[in-house]
């Protein structure tokens, strides 16, 4: 039995939230087990009894009429009392998962502050220069705390390997605490409706061991790679030239707009575009030639490059490592 | 189905069926139960109010130092202190004082018509009712006074952080304080004058039918008191919005 | 003597003569309570079949992965326009169709209290569906979902006029739902026949009551903030605006204290008829009638505090969200009190499993598994991992359609031949019953796991990840057959009006006035009606009189 729902757990339910990585879904994935067969049990007695009654009680020929039984205050009793004792229980529980899940942020610095905006994720780390996006790393054993808002409207956090999901909205501040067990790439995404591209703002969560992890921190916390390649150098002027800077940063140039995503270290990232798409010349290729045709509704606007611009611009920012 | 059944007695208690559970007419319950939705959306309103007025800090000095800020919520007497005629002097809530008075005269001889109506006296119906428009309409009047007021601001207005020199408030500035305030007041005043009038619109009904003997020949004046029940409401709505926006 | 004459509404009521002219003009003037409830009924059905269209295209567009069939840009608007078309133009006026039409006849009234006002909250609805839909001409839909969200509700988020079309579309059908609820509460105590005391009223009857006071209660909140939005649009105010001062918290606070006494408007009446039809069909009296009705109260009761369950997510705090999983865990107790109340009905009766009963009793599974993933919303943790998934859209079609819907089509199915004059056949309707059960449970069980495996609800697509691909093809499979069935009930229902079988004025054998009269009902739906004793009269006339005779047997107990 158990081995059947083993089974049916790593098959079925890979990625899910009863394959708990952190330590607060552990406790959200044990909480969700206890309700289950509480409420399974509840399901089993209504349908038991149904088809007891079904199979028992269905009229036959030349039935008489039934008797007319009003109530039953022993049955009543039973059928409010069982239910409030399992809700009174669920209460208590419920109240000792979230203090252990989601206790107050206090003044504590957070380690990452992460910022939705329509359709992509701005994360940075408070006391480093870093600052990504869409693909967020974090380090492991260790209980760290992220600080959630919005630029725009609406948007949520929601990991589910990882555990609860939170809001994040405009002009308030919300947090989320995680301690994640084990070294992963854990698969998220926006989880409250933000407008047309809501289905492509997926978060990435890299989980590093905390040397890595640190490594990684110190790395992005650098400005950007100066280009070598003529091709790449001319890609660095025309980015200056078509204003790509008024909405995108790339520390160590000129360019220094807050709208777009941070590319100082853009081609580290796997993946572009929240979750898309795979990071490849092609891709970005696409991108650059008709934002519209790839992600329809996304901010950014449509440049009319040349050709060999946008092989220029390709060569500039795929070498941001 | 011609079959009969023996009778018995059929329950007569409050709430058994054919009876009057309220004492009222089925057409009095249903103006009861109007208000008490209304009294709801009124009820949203406030709540509003009150949660934007939490969200914004409160002013924290004295009163003489207050000068219009966004930064913070006004103070209602610095606000509402113009009487028109009286230009330049500061009667901190004088004329919405007035309003007020005038409104719950306006109820006082709505009562008065109401039981007229009882009496079945035509004449002091007629007598009532048009007192009760009359000052309707003089409230209607001096909240149009006060909104342009209102509207058209002092003469100091405000200078925003950027720079800009406003004058009065409409929905998007407000040189009292944060928008939201010129908002909600123009919203939930504009709500209750809205009210005020369908129910000056209504007594002239009232008054027209009465002229015209409508009610005599009907034998009561029932339409009255359902319209006074209303009347009523509305001034004890204004009550609340009074308090709200000008005492607290 | 023995038959007491019932009081009439002073506003005098349409001339019979008008009774043989069915025509167009005839339904458009009429104040009829019976043709008023009828064309909600249509109004339901009509846009019963919009709404389906747009969940279908829904369910091709997730067929598969990465799929482009329609761009996020019409996929939003469907969406927005598939829920708020099924809450507000099909469910509501169902609800409120079957309120009307059988209030009056259940406590043996001749008709509504205020006929004309019936009318006028008919039309003014019926005029609020069609602004909305009008959008799509003005220049686009609605697209923030159907509790629209600030601020995605708000200009710069959304330009095109279909949020204004929203607003005022709701006001209109609000405002007439309101005028519905007070009109019936009114009918409700003025006009029950002498000596029907409440302890005698139908079931049913109580459940329009109570809800009736529910939408009195609820709806001046929705009212209140499309107002506003409407300002905040139009006008540039900004209530819902951050940049101005305003808040988004607020428009969701007051969309929830108005949405979730929603949910229940929508279900109450739905457990009135369910009521009926186990009573009728076990040949039993409800059991535990006083805790039915108590329980009945006790939700309307709770449904004004438990909102804040559908923003545990926005980080609330610990004190706040306790409140509300307390207050939202209690709401269980009286729902399973009811469950346990219909089981208890069913036991030790003669069970009979028409059509109408099936449906019943599907239902008590199918709403057992919507409330008990219900509850796991009320338990916070486990919303904060599964609020705005698939989940939750599989949870609230197991309430609207496994609970309202199921409710409603039994209501259908026992009150037509009340309401038409003729029969649906039986093996036709079983027919119905269960290309409808099998479609509705393909469809949406397998949500349950879409959202355990991380699909967030309301994406236009999705990556490929593991097992999404046959789940949601699988779903969309499902909605196929459920789109089939609801075109075939369509067709029987046509038949049966057009050429079926007549109807005998009581077909069931049942206990309660409406089928005192003729099916369907004259103009003046009684001339006299007999002493109530309890709340199943018409027994009680059967029981009293030996010699009544059935004038048709339809039990084809097989």
């Amino acid at each position: 039995m158990i081995l059947v729902l083993t089974h049916i757990n790593t098959i079925f339910l890979s990625l899910s939230i009863f394959q708990p990585a952190s330590s607060q879904a552990d406790h959200i994935a044990t909480l969700t087990n206890y309700f289950i067969v509480a409420a399974a049990f509840i399901l089993l007695v209504v349908t038991g009894l149904l088809i007891y009654v079904i199979l028992r009680f269905k009229a036959k020929p030349g039935d008489a009429e039934p008797r007319q039984v009003r109530r039953n205050k022993k049955v009543e009793a039973v059928m409010i009392g069982v239910p409030f004792l399992m809700v009174a229980g669920f209460f208590i529980y419920t109240i000792n998962v979230m203090q252990e899940v989601h206790p107050p942020a206090g003044n504590q610095v957070p380690d990452v502050i992460v910022t939705g905006h329509q359709w992509w994720w701005e994360a940075s780390y408070p006391g480093t220069g870093a600052v990504t996006a869409n693909e967020i790393h974090l380090p492991v054993h260790k209980k760290v705390l992220l600080q959630f808002s919005s630029s725009d409207v609406i948007h949520d956090w929601w990991v589910p390997e990882l555990g609860p999901k939170m809001d994040m909205m405009p002009g308030r501040k919300t947090h989320l605490w995680l301690t994640i067990n084990e070294p992963g790439v854990y698969e998220g995404a926006c989880s409250e409706f933000c407008g047309e591209q809501h289905a492509w703002m997926r978060i990435r969560v890299v989980a590093q061991r905390q040397d890595e992890y640190e490594r990684w921190l110190q790395q992005k916390s650098q400005p950007a790679q100066e280009p070598q390649h003529p091709l790449a150098l001319k890609g660095e002027a025309i980015f200056n030239l078509a204003t790509c800077g008024n909405c995108h940063t790339i520390r160590g140039t000129a360019a220094q707009g807050q709208s777009g995503p941070d590319l100082t270290h853009f081609a580290s990232r796997t993946e572009m575009l929240a979750g898309m798409m795979p990071t490849t010349e092609d891709n970005l290729r696409d991108w650059l030639t008709d934002p519209q045709q790839v992600k329809p509704g996304a901010h950014m606007p449509r440049f009319i490059f040349e050709q060999d611009s946008i092989n220029a611009l390709v060569a500039y920012i795929s070498g941001l490592k | 189905m011609s079959t009969s059944t023996t009778l018995e007695k059929p329950n007569t208690g409050t709430w058994d069926g054919g009876n009057e559970p309220f004492k009222a007419s089925y057409g009095k319950l249903m103006m009861w139960f109007f208000l008490l939705s209304d009294a709801f959306t009124f009820g949203s309103f406030l709540i509003v109010y009150g949660l934007s007025r939490h969200k914004n800090l409160p002013y924290t000095g004295t009163p003489e130092a207050f000068t219009f800020s966004q930064e913070w919520w006004p103070i209602p007497e610095k606000v509402f202190n113009a009487f028109p005629g009286f230009h330049g002097l500061d009667l901190p809530l004088a004329f919405v004082a007035l309003m007020t008075m005038i409104l719950i005269l306006s109820s006082v001889t709505m009562v008065l018509a109401v039981e007229a109506g009882h009496r079945m006296d035509k004449n002091d119906v007629q007598k009532w009712l048009l007192w009760t428009i009359l000052f309707g309409s003089t409230f209607l009047g001096c909240q149009a006074l006060e909104w342009s007021h209102f509207i058209s601001g002092t003469e100091e207005g405000m200078i925003l952080s950027n720079g800009t020199h406003i004058f009065g408030a409409n929905l998007t500035i407000n040189q009292y304080g944060p928008p939201l305030f010129a908002d909600l007041f123009f919203f939930i005043t504009g709500f209750h004058g809205t009210h005020v009038f369908s129910g000056v619109i209504l007594l002239i009904i009232m008054f027209i039918n009465t002229v015209n003997g409508t009610y005599q020949k009907r034998g009561h004046y029932e339409m009255v008191e359902k319209v006074g029940l209303y009347w009523h409401f509305v001034d004890l709505v204004w009550v609340f919005v009074f308090t709200f926006f000008y005492l607290i | 003597m023995g038959k007491l004459h019932i009081p009439e509404p002073e506003e005098a009521l349409p001339g019979v003569e008008l009774e043989d002219n069915q025509g167009l003009l005839q339904w458009i003037s009429s104040v009829d309570h019976k043709q008023i409830g009828i064309m909600y009924l249509w109004m339901a059905l009509f846009f019963m079949l919009l709404g389906g269209l747009g969940a279908l295209l829904m369910r091709v567009q997730l067929a598969v992965p990465r799929n482009d069939l329609l761009s996020p840009e019409i996929y939003n608007q469907v969406f927005t326009m598939h829920g708020t078309t099924m809450i507000f133009l099909v469910a509501t006026p169902a609800i409120l169709g079957f309120s009307v039409y059988l209030s009056p006849l259940m406590i043996g009234a001749n008709d509504m209290a205020f006929p004309r006002l019936n009318a006028f909250s008919f039309w003014i609805a019926l005029c609020g569906g069609f602004l909305l839909y009008f959008s799509f001409l003005a220049g686009g839909a609605p697209d923030a979902g159907w509790f629209n969200y600030a601020p995605l509700n708000q200009r710069p988020y959304s330009p095109s006029p279909g949020i204004d079309y929203y607003c005022i579309g709701l006001l209109l059908a609000g405002s007439g739902t309101v005028a519905t609820a007070v009109n019936l509460i009114v009918t409700v105590l003025k006009l029950r026949v002498p000596s029907m005391s409440l302890r005698e009223l139908p079931v049913f009857v109580w459940m329009v009551l109570i809800n009736s006071f529910l939408i009195l209660a609820a709806f001046p909140s929705l009212n209140a903030a499309l107002a506003m939005l409407l300002l905040d649009r139009q006008l540039q105010a900004h209530f819902f605006d951050i940049a101005g001062g305003g808040s988004s918290l607020l428009w969701q606070h007051l969309f929830w204290l108005f949405g979730h006494p929603e949910v229940y408007i929508l279900i109450l009446p739905a457990f009135g008829i369910l009521s009926e039809v186990f009573q009728v069909f076990s040949r039993k009296p409800i059991f535990g009638y006083a805790f039915i009705v108590g329980s009945g109260m006790a939700i309307a009761l709770l449904a004004f505090g438990v909102w804040i369950h559908h923003m545990f997510a926005t980080g609330l705090g610990i004190t706040v969200n306790g409140f509300f999983s307390a207050s939202s865990l209690l709401i269980g107790i009286p729902t399973g009190v009811k469950i346990f109340s219909w089981l208890g009905t069913m036991w030790g009766g003669s069970l009979r499993f028409t059509t109408a009963m099936l449906f019943a009793t599907a239902f008590l599974v199918e709403f057992t598994i919507g409330g008990l993933s219900g509850v796991s919303f009320a338990i916070v943790p486990i919303d904060w991992q599964l609020t705005d998934t698939y989940y939750v859209v599989a949870h609230l079609h197991y309430v609207f359609v496994g609970g309202s819907l199921f409710g409603l089509l039994a209501g259908l199915f026992y009150w037509f031949p009340k309401m038409s004059g003729k029969i649906i056949p039986e093996k036709q309707g079983k027919w119905f019953f269960w290309l409808f059960v099998i479609g509705f449970n393909m469809t949406f069980l397998i949500q349950h796991a879409l959202g355990v495996l991380g699909m967030p609800r309301r994406v236009y697509t999705y990556p490929d990840l593991p097992n999404y691909t046959w789940m949601n093809m699988l779903s969309t499979a499902g909605a196929f057959i459920m789109g089939f069935s609801v075109l075939y009930l369509g067709f029987i229902i046509y038949k049966s009006i057009k050429s079926g079988k007549k109807a005998p004025d009581d077909p069931w054998n049942a206990y309660t006035l409406e089928w005192l009269t003729t099916s369907p009902p004259q103009l003046q739906n009684f001339k006299e009606v007999p002493p109530v004793k309890s709340f199943r009269p018409l027994r009680d006339l059967k029981q009293d009189n030996p010699n009544w005779q059935l004038q048709d047997d339809p039990w084809k107990i097989d």
